[in-house]
């Protein structure tokens, strides 16, 4: 009995401590960049228009891809939800498959595909649509890296959704379709909500298969690093301080959903 | 309700069930379920199969995990069927969408749309807003129409539902215990509103229930499924009164059932012409259980079986009798049951104890108490071999 309590008592301790020094180990960095950069970038905002304008272009780029990834993404994670059909698996692994790619790697294979030497690329390039060395590069490569965890949370969501609620509904007269839209949707409204702003919060972090696609027009992460090679760790600070603070806001976002939620 | 109503029994004689049998057999049953298997989760169905006529009532029963809800699923179209066939109205629907299969389903746990109010939802495949207000109105609901579903009891969550499945119309209405969530006054209300509904609109009904005296209140027909399977199927009063066997007995609430051996008694004496009354049964069956032996009328098949009585059968005086009751024997009272003007009284006989349904007030003018020796008494027609 005795022993057994202390067994537990160093249980505890060993737990408690392992779990201080984790969340210190991420919170830490962040709270020293913040703390070093945090208002430097904030007061940059009003004069480094370079800053200014990479951040509204990171945020931009990213809404697009998240809007692409919400249209193309949300029957696919219905059907990975609620559908059995041949080749299921297949599908699932190859929406996962951007997950576990190096980032770098994922740019490459996107400027192999895209790239003005591409077939792709080309019939892109005569409709006027630019990819390499454009922000519709930069969408790209946010949408391949960002898209899997929309997918990953949207299938959730629906799978949440009792599948009952549907065949009640097909029983009153709806389509498939229709009780999808009807019912389906709206019950998963505030999961695919949680998904897209994960799936955006991802987004306007990359930097690895950004860097590759399209390094000018710069975004945030871009800039960051750019500074940080020309020009040292002090002057990249403010610029990287500033992209966290960007990250906060849909951290700050999925929490406010989570509590209104409860 | 239709007197024209029956169900076939699991038909064991169905030996391909396939669709072009399924076609053929189409007559006049508004739902016929032939030789079905399907499958959800872990749990499967096997080889189901039963009718329901056109307009009936028709009451599926078996203890919980029978498979009646995927049952019901299967028929309504929303899980696939792996075998068999599912036939409506005369047409063969085993494949055809949920939305165009005239029907509804009512599940027990209501599956209100939560996004939607109690009038969004009864409006929700109603043909017309009207007919949804006169359905909320029929059920009483017309002063909850505003309210958000989320905030409803559950017994109110179920009349909802109900009302939600009426206002399409549905030619058959597939019922998942709905009366379950509700108290007894609400629930006779609600039985009396759905058999006004039913008889007006005369569609046939599918009811799913574990509680066996809904069968008798409101069925037609009934099916009793255990484990996949169907058991029984049949007019309500044949399955009371003739059990397929000591199972079904048993799950029926019969409170004598007794194991034992049957021995078929071919040359009946003239003694016997009075007990039979206007039965034409031509044989009497012997029946040994423990140390007695009773008398039953009809065939069996020599040797082990279940002898059934139900408890309102069962007389009980002070004296045996001088009537044509076959069965008659001496036991001593063991144990009282009350359940307000009816009480069961377990006799022991000879160490059979035999259970006895009669008014309250009879035990008060026997002076029944535990330990008096007492003479339980029932006719031949009332035990069935099974």
């Amino acid at each position: 009995m005795e022993s057994n309590h202390g067994t537990q008592a160093i249980a505890a301790v060993v737990t408690g401590l392992a779990t201080s020094v984790f969340l210190l180990f991420i919170a830490a960095p962040v709270a020293g960049l913040v703390g070093a950069g945090g208002l430097a970038g904030l007061r940059d905002l009003g004069s480094d228009a370079e800053l200014r304008q990479s951040l509204i272009l990171t945020a931009l780029c990213a809404t697009g891809a998240t809007a692409l990834g919400v249209l193309g993404g949300t029957p696919l994670a219905y059907l990975l939800a609620r559908r059995r059909f041949a080749g299921k698996a297949m599908v699932a692994a190859i929406v996962d498959l951007p997950l576990v790619i190096p980032h770098p790697v994922a740019g490459i294979a996107l400027l192999l595909v895209l790239g003005r030497q591409s077939p792709a690329g080309q019939a892109l390039a005569t409709l006027g649509l630019r990819i390499v060395g454009a922000p519709g590069g930069i969408i790209c490569a946010m949408l391949f890296v960002s898209a899997p965890l929309f997918v990953g949370a949207a299938r959730e969501a629906f799978a949440r959704v009792d599948a009952r609620y549907e065949s009640v509904a097909r029983t009153l007269g709806d389509s498939a379709w229709r009780a999808a839209r009807r019912v389906t949707l709206p019950l998963a409204s505030r999961g695919l909500v949680a998904a897209s702003i994960v799936m955006w919060a991802r987004a306007i972090s990359e930097f690895g298969a950004i860097v590759i696609l399209t390094y000018n027009p710069k975004v945030a992460s871009v800039l960051a690093y750019d500074r940080f090679l020309s020009f040292g760790l002090n002057e990249a600070i403010p610029a990287a301080a500033v992209l966290v603070l960007l990250a906060l806001v849909p951290l700050i976002a999925l929490r406010a959903l989570h509590t209104s939620a409860e | 309700m239709s007197p024209a109503s029956r169900a076939a029994p699991a038909a064991r004689s169905v030996p391909r069930p396939d669709e072009a049998a399924a076609a053929a057999a189409v007559g006049s049953p508004m739902l016929s379920v032939v030789g079905l298997s399907a499958r959800q989760g872990s749990f499967t169905l096997r080889n189901v199969s039963f009718d329901v006529q056109h307009g009936a009532y028709g009451i599926l029963i078996g203890p919980a995990g029978a498979g009646k809800t995927t049952l019901l699923e299967a028929i309504a179209g929303v899980i696939p069927v792996r075998e068999g066939a599912v036939v409506i109205g005369g047409r063969v629907m085993t494949h055809v969408a949920p939305d165009r299969r005239g029907l509804s389903l009512v599940y027990q746990h209501a599956y209100l749309f939560p996004h939607l109010t109690v009038r969004r939802n009864i409006e929700y495949g109603a043909a017309t807003p009207e007919a949804a207000r006169e359905m909320s109105d029929r059920f009483g609901l017309e002063p909850l129409a505003g309210r958000d579903v989320r905030t409803l009891s559950g017994g109110e969550r179920q009349l909802v539902a109900l009302a939600r499945g009426l206002t399409r119309r549905p030619g058959l209405l597939l019922l998942d215990e709905p009366f379950a969530a509700l108290d007894q006054r609400t629930r006779n209300a609600a039985r009396r509103v759905l058999r006004v509904i039913h008889q007006e609109q005369g569609f046939t009904v599918l009811h799913v229930s574990h509680d066996f005296s809904e069968v008798g209140l409101l069925g037609d027909v009934a099916v009793l499924l255990d484990r996949g399977r169907v058991l029984q199927a049949g007019p309500p009063d044949v399955m009371f009164r003739e059990p397929a066997s000591a199972y079904v007995a048993d799950f029926l609430g019969a409170e004598n059932v007794f194991a034992g051996r049957a021995a078929p008694i071919r040359a009946l004496g003239p003694d016997w012409s009075a007990a039979r009354g206007d039965a034409v049964e031509e044989h009497a069956v012997a029946f040994t259980t423990g140390a007695i032996t009773l008398y039953a009328l009809g065939d069996a098949v020599p040797g082990p079986a279940h002898a059934v009585i139900r408890a309102e059968e069962v007389a009980l005086s002070l004296e045996p009798g001088s009537s044509s009751v076959r069965n008659q024997f001496r036991g001593t009272v063991m144990e009282f049951a009350p359940a307000g003007a009816i009480t069961r009284v377990t006799v022991d006989v000879q160490g059979t104890p035999v259970v006895a349904a009669v008014t309250s007030r009879s035990v008060q003018e026997l002076g029944l108490e535990v330990g008096r020796p007492v003479v339980v008494a029932f006719k031949a027609m009332a035990v069935h071999i099974c």
